[in-house]
């Protein structure tokens, strides 16, 4: 046995190549190109929504746009994290930065209970199924740039990377999105708007594991 | 007398750039450490197999080590997803009672040792999930015979074992 050792660190050191060691700010540093080139993707295909350019976005755009943004920027710090395991390492941040944005769909909710009467008109389905649809399709080129970035790591939890990397895209794809659609109430963007980080993150727990394996 | 955090550290570091010395050296000190760190967490008889399969893991990830950081507890980050890994592939019974390790405790590594060790990962499970994996994965007792000895019953001893991996397999990374 211990001949066998042996001989595999051998081969071991007569393969060694130098590597580039996986560097967090390398990462980061990919998911904002990856968050820019959707940004510019967004505004060719869909261009930009009238309050936007015209600089007369409401409060309730501002608020969960912002909280897309930074919830995308925690889940893509602890995704990146991911990709350079150890012992010790905690990816607590995204789990509360995810709960502070829940807030908002959690008001919208109660708000659409407490209004039934009108919730076709204030829901407004066929505009926010398009939303779905979009923001998902947005999430798609941060969602390969996270992938392509775990699978040159060596992610420990994969179904937990899974999650973070769905609702890191997703978040992010969601805001970039947003500067597209036109729809700024709390029923639009608090159900519309957060239903894609939902769905992120259960595709990227089911999909994405099968990717991770190492 | 085993290289400390620092050492190993550089080592890597200097690894990654290429150096097969260093890397030759890296790669001894680290099969002793998961000799140990190993050790009486599968049957002997798969202990070296378990070591080698982490040093080719080490070897295939290597690029995933952040020199900024300390060494052992991304090694151990790696042993203990292939300990858990090995832990669901290996229903075989393994045939040979778990002996004392032969290693020794050695002084500075202690406490980062105790920090990232198997045994605290295994104690944040349930008792008789830990008890059901430890009769049938580490000891290589049947079901039955591991229903006889845990009092549990067999149908039992399955979801302990499915559970307590499944649970093992999301707390790589946690050292408390």
């Amino acid at each position: 046995m211990k001949h066998d050792s042996n001989s595999l660190i051998d081969a071991l050191v007569d393969e060694l190549v130098p590597v580039r060691p996986l560097r967090r700010a390398e990462g980061g540093a990919l998911v904002l190109a990856a968050t820019v080139l959707t940004g510019l993707l967004v505004l060719a295909i869909n261009g930009i929504a009238g309050n936007v350019l015209a600089g007369a976005v409401s409060p309730m755009f501002l608020l969960a746009n912002g909280l897309l943004l930074l919830l995308g920027v925690a889940a893509s710090a602890s995704t990146i994290a991911m990709a350079s395991p150890r012992v010790g390492n905690r990816h607590d941040g995204t789990g509360w930065a995810l709960a502070m944005a829940a807030v908002f769909p959690a008001v919208t909710l109660a708000l659409l209970a407490a209004h039934r009467a009108d919730l076709p008109h204030l829901l407004d389905v066929a505009a926010g199924w398009h939303c779905l649809v979009e923001a998902l399709l947005s999430s798609l080129v941060v969602a390969g740039a996270l992938l392509l970035w775990l699978r040159r790591g060596a992610p420990v939890s994969p179904r937990t990377a899974g999650i973070h990397l769905g609702v890191a895209a997703t978040a992010l794809g969601t805001a970039v999105y947003g500067l597209s659609c036109p729809a700024e109430t709390i029923y639009h963007l608090g159900i519309w708007h957060a239903l894609p980080v939902l769905v992120g993150g259960l595709i990227g727990r089911i999909v994405v594991p099968q990717l991770l394996r190492w | 007398m085993m290289a400390d955090e620092q050492t190993l550290s550089r080592l890597m570091a200097a690894a990654q750039a290429g150096d097969r010395q260093a890397y030759a050296v890296l790669l001894a000190e680290a099969r002793r450490w998961l000799l140990r760190y190993l050790a009486r967490k599968v049957p002997p008889a798969h202990l070296d197999d378990l070591v080698q399969e982490v040093l080719v893991s080490l070897h295939a990830k290597r690029a995933s080590y952040d020199p900024g950081r300390p060494f052992l507890p991304w090694l151990a980050a790696i042993a203990r997803y292939r300990w858990v890994d090995h832990l669901r592939r290996s229903y075989r019974r393994a045939e040979v009672e778990l002996g004392e390790s032969d290693a020794a405790h050695e002084g500075d590594a202690d406490a980062v040792m105790a920090r990232i060790s198997l045994d605290r990962l295994f104690g944040s499970l349930p008792r008789a999930q830990a008890r059901a994996i430890e009769l049938v994965k580490i000891e290589g007792h049947s079901i039955s015979e591991a229903a006889a000895r845990c009092g549990q019953s067999e149908p039992s001893v399955k979801v302990n074992i499915h559970r307590g991996l499944k649970r093992l397999a999301a707390l790589i990374e946690e050292a408390d």
